[in-house]
């Protein structure tokens, strides 16, 4: 089908800005300094038309666009493909014929995701990449080949059952099928060695967002929560070498700021592991007065420890992926969900919990009831705040957010 | 537009399915519990032929939460899991359920038992693993989670069956730890045989859908006739059954009592039913002649109309493929022409499709998928949203006028092509 469908005439118009970058993007190499690339990270984020995909294709690169939440990025890397993670379309972008195909009462991430396809902001993408993450995510795969005709789609089944001894080499399988894709795309064959490699430069990559995630816990005044949620976010935005050497530049200088501790409450955040909260509502949780000292956000930087490919690169990265001590609302957990959260609150070293959850994700609804019941029966204060990508109006948020601290801070 | 019509036809078949369902109900609260280990399921994937081999009653929750809400107690146990903290969004299924246990587990029909096993065959749905792992955390009984390989293509492919087979020995090894009890494959066999029979007999019903007028309805009344099918089979009574009801179906057509008398039109349903508003709805449809002739959400136990059927030969294999068949494991692209296979097989008029709230796996795409047979397949089809077990969300009057218009823009459809000398 390359004529526009009658029910979603596309268009390429929208109110978002558009931020036009190098196509070696040494914007972001040769920024002065920390603020000026956490500046430049909110203009790339707040851009639905995936600026640095477009200045990648602009010396002929490829890209595949990967849905939340867990892809094999090194695998696509591997193929010398750029592997980007999509995170929908933002508070800016109006959904004007997304709803009639997907339906209401679905999440904004999906209807957005789709409104980008539809109003071909997804122009610069070659590929797309679904995990099976939920129902919703799953569907949306089955409309983009007709929706948006050209580009390879793949749905991604990630396993639920951990415990058979089928899971490796079924999921090694699945990544076979989508090798298939990936050579078709990319115009090269598979290459275990530059699969090894791209392993090898992810697992530093992984390393260094431990690194940053390590310094917020330890250390929150050090770096804010809005400041490493754009770091994190622009890793599945740019190359991975070229994040790496931002993370490299600026991770001493996080380490060496000076840190100057307020009176805030510690908490956990858990949900937002798929759709993501506006950066206005990111900012607006440490000025209340909290510490974000662990997220659910962007897991894909931090899935698994470093993996050694071994012998079969393909089948470590499968295990890697199946052996994972991953316990979020889109995994079946392996022990049980109180136990898990209590056990993460005490990592963490959290006061409370905050659940900051998607409306209508559903697999982060059900676990929340969970949650509360083993943190009530430990007495660990808690709240839950449910958000849309287009979020404009937080008084309530922020009124419910201080009183909650309040609470905790006063008692 | 003609006047509701009574539903003549429903008579022993109904009434002996009814009774099934009473008896099923009865036996699994009767004084003192059921007489064997219960084993909780879910529809899509499920693995009721192995269980049942090991002597387990099996019970059904979406089954009974589809019971609770045509008896219209749906809501108290949805309000009940909402006081809990399952919010607005959560599926009504898994709120009608959750809220329920918290009640005791008391129906209309009987008392649902605790569970004794927790087996999650994860074929087409998510919130089904998140609704086990809460039961499992409820009632700390084992979980077995079954993963069901998403359907992307027309035929499974090896490395899919290779993980459901594998997955399925292991179960059996599971239920022989947890049982104490021997697996006996002679038995799995025996119940296969069932099973199948009982799929040949279900086959034939909806295929009489293909006669015009049509001698069944293949969307309101086999949605009862869904219980053997999928709560009994594997099951003498659930093969029995079937051969009742297509004596039932011969004698309409010698007889000429048909579901709507005056057949006007033909039309394939898309979606799950609106259980709270079960008569409404279908009298939405005989208000105007129209019957279904054929449907998808029968299927979604299994799609035994296009060609997959148990082989007691080939057990595991064929359970395995069974499981990686149920309809909503089905790609888009292959729901689609599912449809548009319906429409043609079926000499169809139009599509009607029902999305409901509770469930993003059957309508995510509902929608796209409405544009794909107007623009792309030239199917009048007409989609309508509620939900199948939250009474909140159905709301007739916005329903009954769309299906008014719908019906009304076909009739005329049809008087112009009569007028100018063609075919509709």
């Amino acid at each position: 089908m390359a004529t526009p469908l009658p029910m979603y005439p596309p268009t390429d118009e929208t109110s978002a800005p558009r931020l036009e970058l190098a196509e070696d993007l040494r914007e972001f190499r040769d920024a002065a300094n920390l603020e000026a690339v956490v500046k430049l990270a909110r203009e790339v984020v707040e851009d639905p038309s995936y600026p640095t995909v477009r200045a990648w294709a602009l010396h002929g690169g490829k890209a595949v666009g990967c849905f939340p939440v867990y892809t094999p990025q090194e695998l696509i890397h591997s193929f010398g493909l750029l592997p980007v993670s999509l995170h929908g379309g933002g508070e800016h972008l109006e959904i004007s014929h997304a709803d009639a195909a997907l339906g209401s009462f679905l999440c904004s991430i999906s209807k957005s995701t789709l409104e980008l396809a539809l109003t071909r902001q997804l122009a610069p993408f070659q590929g797309f990449v679904f995990p099976y993450i939920c129902d919703v995510s799953r569907n949306l795969e089955g409309l983009f080949p007709r929706l948006l005709p050209g580009p390879e789609t793949h749905m991604l089944h990630l396993p639920q059952n951990f415990h058979t001894r089928a899971a490796v080499p079924f999921l090694t399988a699945e990544y076979r099928r989508l090798v298939v894709k990936l050579e078709r795309l990319s115009g090269r064959p598979y290459d275990p060695d530059a699969l090894a490699a791209s392993m090898r430069l992810f697992n530093t990559h992984r390393a260094r967002i431990a690194e940053l995630n390590a310094l917020k816990r330890t250390s929150p005044a050090k770096v804010s929560l809005i400041e490493s949620y754009l770091l994190r976010r622009l890793g599945g935005l740019l190359p991975r070498e070229l994040h790496l050497q931002l993370l490299d530049r600026f991770l001493p200088e996080l380490e060496r700021r000076p840190a100057r501790p307020k009176d805030a409450v510690r908490v956990l955040l858990v949900g937002s592991f798929c759709e993501q909260p506006t950066l206005d509502l990111v900012d607006l949780l440490e000025q209340v007065g909290c510490y974000a000292v662990d997220d659910e956000f962007l897991q894909i930087h931090r899935w698994h420890g470093p993996i050694e490919p071994g012998d079969d690169p393909l089948a470590s990265l499968a295990a890697a992926y199946v052996n994972a001590p991953i316990d979020i609302g889109v995994r079946a957990t392996p022990t049980t969900k109180g136990e898990a959260i209590l056990e993460r609150v005490r990592v963490a070293d959290a006061q409370a919990v905050l659940f900051l959850t998607a409306k209508f994700c559903e697999p982060a609804l059900e676990d929340v009831v969970l949650y509360r019941r083993a943190l009530d029966a430990q007495k660990i204060p808690y709240l839950h705040l449910e958000y849309e990508e287009r979020s404009t109006a937080y008084e309530q948020s922020r009124l419910q957010l201080e009183t909650f601290v309040e609470s905790i801070l006063f008692n | 537009m003609s006047g509701p019509t009574t539903p003549e036809f429903l008579a022993r078949a109904r009434d002996e399915q009814r009774d099934m369902v009473e008896q099923y109900y009865r036996d699994l609260a009767s004084a003192g519990g059921p007489k064997r280990p219960v084993a909780y399921m879910l529809v899509g994937g499920n693995l009721t032929e192995i269980v049942r081999a090991f002597g387990y009653e099996v019970v059904f929750p979406e089954i009974v939460a589809l019971n609770c809400a045509i008896k219209h107690v749906s809501l108290p146990n949805i309000l009940n899991a909402e006081s809990q903290g399952y919010g607005l969004d959560v599926c009504g299924y898994v709120k009608n359920d959750l809220g329920l246990q918290e009640m005791g587990g008391e129906t209309p029909f009987g008392k649902i038992p605790k569970p004794d096993l927790l087996v999650c065959s994860f074929s087409g749905c998510y919130v089904y693993v998140k609704w086990w792992e809460a039961l499992a955390e409820r009632y700390g009984v084992p979980l077995f989670v079954f993963d069901v390989p998403y359907m992307r293509d027309r035929a499974p492919q090896a490395e899919d069956l290779a993980y459901v087979v594998t997955q399925l020995e292991e179960f059996i090894a599971f239920l022989e730890k947890t049982t104490g009890r021997s697996f006996d494959r002679a038995e799995l066999t025996r119940v296969l045989a069932q099973s199948r029979r009982a799929e040949e007999g279900w086959v034939r019903y909806l295929r009489s859908g293909t006669h015009r007028p049509s001698p069944i309805e293949a969307y309101f009344e086999a949605v009862f006739y869904m219980f053997p099918i999928n709560v009994l089979r594997g099951t003498a009574t659930a093969a029995d059954f079937y051969e009742t009801v297509n004596a039932e179906v011969d004698e309409r057509i010698r007889l000429g009592m048909y579901p709507v008398p005056e057949e006007k039109y033909r039309v394939v349903v898309e979606g799950v039913p609106p259980y709270p508003s079960y008569r409404t709805f279908w009298d939405f449809f005989r208000n105007w002649g129209a019957v279904s002739v054929a449907a998808t959400y029968p299927k979604v136990g299994g799609l035994f109309d296009r060609g997959f059927l148990h082989d007691p030969a080939r057990p595991l294999e064929s359970i395995a493929e069974y499981s990686l068949g149920a309809y909503v494991n089905q790609s888009w692209p292959l729901r689609r022409e599912l449809i548009a296979d319906y429409v043609r097989e079926y000499s169809a008029d139009a599509v009607v499709i029902h999305g409901i709230k509770s469930c993003r796996s059957f309508t995510a795409g509902q929608g796209d998928l409405r544009d794909w047979l107007i623009h792309e397949k030239g199917v009048p089809t007409l989609y309508l949203e509620s939900d199948h077990e939250d009474p909140r969300y159905f709301a007739p009057a916005q329903i009954k006028n769309r299906m008014d218009a719908f019906f009304e823009s076909l009739e005329q459809r049809g008087a112009t092509a009569s007028a100018a000398g063609v075919a509709p």
